[in-house]
């Protein structure tokens, strides 16, 4: 607590605490209260809300339609985070500064590459996914690079920043050896980081699922389609159905992803 | 700019089982990338060979002029009216909308970490029935199992659908989106705070309790502290991330620069796109540097 030894910052806690309290209220208050917090059927709609959870609409036509955009969902993750293997991969190698020795290249390189990381990330995969489909048309490679970007940019630089984490002393013993930066890179450092971007890569896919639902919304299939449409119809137990659909798919990419994350630290030890 | 997808939140805590049997977890390792791969290939066959959707002239003449005429859009090349970003005016209003995005989305984080303030310690395995639990009850470890199906359910669906429901529900205007945005970050909020928690040094926890302390009073006096900074610092990454989703729950619910986005958008409006944009680009900087700031204030 407070007297801990070498937590002196109690001054700075409380100027946090304040700070954090006063934007919350003043937020409140920009949020329009005027008109009640609940609409006219907003108490029936959330009755009815509930209730239809409990009685999802299980018939074999929707449960293909949910199983097949189940399908459609994975596949746009999937690719979008090939895409972003793609682009994270050579950018974050190259924005972790570790491949060129000259000091002045390589915060060049460290600069521009994060910067382009920095972009890709800062706009969120929905807005490049509308921005793509007016540029491209309605296809689903517009999904596809709409994830990829992003979560490239993600990617990349959690991948610089790892890549430099790596201890030092082995590299220089394979330096004092004779290697060149590439091969002490290449035998050295990569190596070493590649267990934890493995493991981030594979958190990213199971955010990557929640984002490929969502897409939908520009108007490229998937489960987040089915779901507004069965909004529109007001066909809550239906929308259920869907929604049960994404939380299996989330949580069983999230067990797969957390068992795998798992086992690679073990194998680290 | 500022670590939001937080490094700290992924990385499980591994070390749960002794490493004695390496053969089959390598083969666990190697099995999953396989999977990994094959999975790949089918999404981009399936991508590919989608009928519906023309994918494969992704490279042909009309979708690069038609990237080209979007582009030439949103600098404003394509049509003869004044550009949105030469009218002061157009400045100020959607400076005021940013303004708006900004408040709704630290609404959405201070009510997120509120929701998951309350719960998150009763999500922790190790309090409510592991070795800071004094004795096991059901009373104890029901709400366990239900809060943490709470977590998973509120953060496995969406910000957006989760707008796209509670538009029925609460009153048109920013209200929606921003709870929206609370459910889904509490959730995340609430397990990454249950996972603090059960990574806690114990011992002085248990100090506590031998001194006579209640199972709430171990809580509050020794959890809590502990817990908290950590807690803080997660909170703060999260809000760069929802300042980054605001503009999408605005697709749906009201409020913001992301209803003016829609709207732009649907006009074909692409100059006033331009300046959206720039304008969402300044609030995602202006996050990532405050929470920058505020992070180190916490530590």
């Amino acid at each position: 607590m407070n007297e801990r030894p070498g937590e002196g910052s109690l001054g700075g806690r409380g100027a946090l605490t304040a700070i954090l309290l006063i934007a919350f209220s003043i937020s409140l208050v920009g949020i329009g209260w005027d008109d009640g917090l609940i609409n006219a059927g907003g108490f029936r709609a959330v009755g009815q809300i509930l209730l239809a959870a409990i009685q999802p609409q299980l018939t074999l036509d929707v449960l293909s339609t949910g199983a097949r955009s189940t399908w459609t969902t994975l596949t746009y993750a999937w690719a979008g985070m090939t895409v972003a293997l793609i682009i994270g991969m050579p950018l974050g190698i190259i924005g972790s500064g570790t491949v060129v020795r000259s000091s002045w290249t390589r915060r060049w390189n460290i600069s521009s590459a994060r910067l382009a990381l920095a972009v890709f990330r800062s706009i969120h995969e929905l807005v490049w996914a509308w921005l793509f489909v007016a540029a491209l048309g309605l296809s689903p490679m517009a999904g596809v690079l709409a994830l990829g970007l992003p979560y490239g940019g993600i990617l990349g630089r959690i991948y610089a920043e790892l890549l430099q984490d790596v201890p030092e002393s082995p590299l220089r013993a394979l330096r004092s050896a004779g290697a060149s930066e590439w091969r002490v890179f290449w035998f050295g450092r990569l190596p070493m980081a590649l267990p934890d971007m493995l493991s981030y890569t594979f958190y990213r896919l199971e955010c990557g699922i929640r984002s490929a639902a969502i897409l939908s919304f520009v108007g490229l299939g998937g489960l987040g389609h089915n779901i507004q449409i069965s909004l529109q119809d007001i066909d809550y137990s239906r929308m259920w159905t869907f929604v049960y659909f994404l939380i299996a798919l989330v949580v069983a990419v999230d067990i797969w992803s957390s068992l795998v994350r798992r086992r690679v630290a073990i194998e680290r030890g | 700019m500022a670590a939001q997808y937080g490094r700290g939140e992924p990385v499980a805590r591994g070390g749960a089982t002794a490493p004695s049997v390496p053969s089959r977890r390598i083969g666990f390792l190697a099995a999953s990338a396989a999977i990994a791969l094959l999975m790949a290939l089918a999404a981009w066959v399936t991508i590919i060979g989608d009928d519906d959707f023309p994918s494969r002239n992704l490279f042909s003449v009309e979708a690069i002029a038609g990237a080209a005429d979007f582009a030439s859009g949103l600098i404003g090349a394509e049509s003869a009216a004044t550009p949105a970003f030469y009218k002061p005016d157009e400045w100020a209003e959607k400076g005021r909308l940013a303004a708006e995005t900004l408040a709704m989305s630290v609404a959405a984080a201070g009510l997120a970490a509120l929701g998951a303030l309350i719960l998150f310690m009763f999500g922790a395995r190790n309090v409510m029935m592991g070795s800071l639990a004094p004795y096991r009850s059901p009373l104890w470890t029901a709400p366990f199992f239900l809060i943490r199906a709470v977590f998973t359910v509120s953060r496995a669906v969406p910000e957006l659908v989760w707008a796209m429901i509670l538009v029925f529900v609460f009153t048109q205007g920013t209200l929606p989106g921003v709870i929206a945005l609370a459910i889904h970050n509490g959730g995340i909020l609430g397990k990454l705070g249950s996972e603090i928690v059960e990574g806690l040094d114990t011992r002085p926890m248990l100090a506590l309790r031998s001194t006579g302390a209640r199972r709430m009073q171990v809580l509050l006096y020794g959890v809590l502290p502990e817990a908290l900074p950590k807690f803080i610092t997660y909170l703060f990454y999260r809000w760069e991330v929802i300042i980054r989703t605001t503009i999408v729950v605005g697709f749906v619910a009201a409020g913001g620069l992301g209803t003016e986005f829609r709207l732009a958008m649907s006009h074909f409006k692409f100059t006033e796109v331009t300046l959206i944009l720039f304008w969402y680009l300044v609030l995602v900087l202006f996050v990532d540097v405050v929470s920058g700031q505020l992070r180190r204030l916490a530590n």
